[in-house]
């Protein structure tokens, strides 16, 4: 698998001009303010905490997780110019940890790109039909773990994340039409799920 | 044509990536397939719904464990509360409670280094290097801390008892349960404190069952408070966890 990185994030582009409040932020994290550190991590830590939980499929890895983004993040202070926002520069730095650690997870499992078997999704999509009512977010998040890794990573870049199918490609080192199909078969998995929590 | 062969267009209809020929075609289709067209309203719903998925809150122990490494790793220099910071919304008797918490934290985390201090990186003020303390000195804040800990499990204690009719029975009982494990864990560590008072794997140990009580206990009033506001969202996040 490709070992590609993440260099930004379609909602956070860089603003351009000077931050000089975030890099007064950093400046006072350098110099070991811990509750400036505070304040950068209250300002971003839900945001990375729900894209590990989403990602990872386990709130108490994302948790550890999330300790060593921002760990990380206090070692890494120094390398920060201000040329990307600050959120974008966290976001790229705790995607990256977060991939490293499906990637190992992968490794140890079976592939990123385990996937679920197309016929029977096919089955499964026709005659179900969700009701009327909006879906509920709780038995969405529930549903999002029943998901195989790969289509789980697909799905919480694109269509939680909003990322477009070639990032998500770059981001997870994959085909972008294994993006799609990965994707595409998240959905239809869901459907099923949320069919079945709502009988 | 079959439904299956439209399913890869009913997905680029949800992104709103589909082609124009494609597109008349599916809708030429959709027209007069129902299922194909419920499939692609049940499709929108599950991508407009992942899209407005809100943010999850961290628990509040990750900053903690956070800035107790940072303390263990010698980059703080100082301890300045956070103006303007962020806060999470919670109840007052939650953050005092909170607040003892920390504090026994803080004087553990003094107490029982677990990793040598990282190397200091230019431009980043080192740490002040202290004397040695005593073994009585020492003692005397492990004691201190001990009794922090222990003051804030009877407050967490106490108000986690007083609500916890908010839990259902079931819930209530894995809590009973986990803080039983709990209580026999501590009360087996301080047997073996007592018996090698200069050790510091068993303090270590000790104070670990204790951090997991308060963390148990903090766990439960948060579940507590989330019930009681209605955020059946949070209060899964935080099933989920434990």
């Amino acid at each position: 698998m490709a070992t590609s990185k993440v260099t930004a994030h379609p909602s956070a582009v860089p603003a351009g001009g000077p931050r000089t409040a975030e890099l007064e932020l950093v400046e006072r994290c350098r110099n070991g303010e811990l509750g400036a550190f505070e304040e950068l991590y209250r300002t971003h830590s839900g945001r990375l905490y729900s894209l590990a939980v989403r990602m990872l499929g386990n709130p108490a890895d994302a948790e550890d997780l999330l300790q060593e983004i921002f760990l990380s993040a206090h070692r890494k202070l120094d390398s920060y110019r201000g040329e990307a926002a600050l959120g974008t520069w966290l976001y790229r730095l705790a995607m990256n940890q977060i991939l490293d650690h499906v990637r190992s997870r992968a490794a140890r499992s079976g592939q990123l790109t385990d996937g679920l078997d197309d016929a029977s999704l096919l089955a499964d999509a026709s005659g179900h039909r969700l009701a009327d009512r909006a879906i509920d977010r709780i038995d969405l998040e529930r549903a999002m773990l029943e998901l195989p890794e790969g289509c789980r990573a697909a799905f919480v870049l694109h269509d939680v994340e909003g990322l477009e199918h070639k990032e998500v490609s770059d981001v997870l080192g994959i085909a972008e039409g294994t993006s799609k199909s990965q994707v595409h078969k998240a959905r239809l998995r869901l459907r099923g799920l949320l069919q079945r929590r709502s009988q | 044509m079959a439904c299956s062969q439209f399913i890869n267009s009913i997905h680029e209809m949800v992104d709103g990536t589909i082609g124009s020929i494609r597109r008349a075609e599916l809708e030429m289709h959709l027209a007069q397939c129902d299922d194909c067209r419920a499939l692609l309203e049940d499709l929108r719903k599950i991508h407009d719904a992942a899209a407005a998925l809100p943010v999850i809150e961290a628990p509040d122990r990750a900053w903690l464990q956070i800035a107790g490494r940072l303390r263990q790793e010698g980059r703080i220099t100082e301890h300045v509360p956070a103006a303007g910071a962020k806060r999470r919304s919670v109840a007052v008797w939650l953050a005092a409670a909170a607040a003892i918490v920390i504090a026994a934290g803080t004087a553990l985390v003094m107490l029982v280094p677990r990793t040598p201090p990282a190397t200091q990186t230019a431009g980043t003020p080192a740490g002040t290097a202290a004397p040695a303390p005593s073994v009585e000195e020492v003692q005397t804040k492990v004691d201190a801390a001990q009794a922090q800990f222990e003051t804030a499990i009877a407050e967490l204690e106490k108000v986690a008892k007083a609500n916890q009719q908010a839990l259902d029975p079931g819930t209530s009982a894995t809590i009973e349960k986990n803080l039983n494990i709990l209580d026999d864990a501590i009360a087996q560590n301080r047997v073996a404190v007592k018996a090698e008072p200069t050790s510091v794997a068993a303090r270590e140990t000790l104070f670990e069952a204790l951090r997991q009580k308060v963390t148990l206990l903090q766990d439960t009033i948060s579940l507590i408070n989330e019930m009681r506001k209605g955020n059946n969202a949070a209060a899964a996040q935080l099933v989920n966890k434990s």
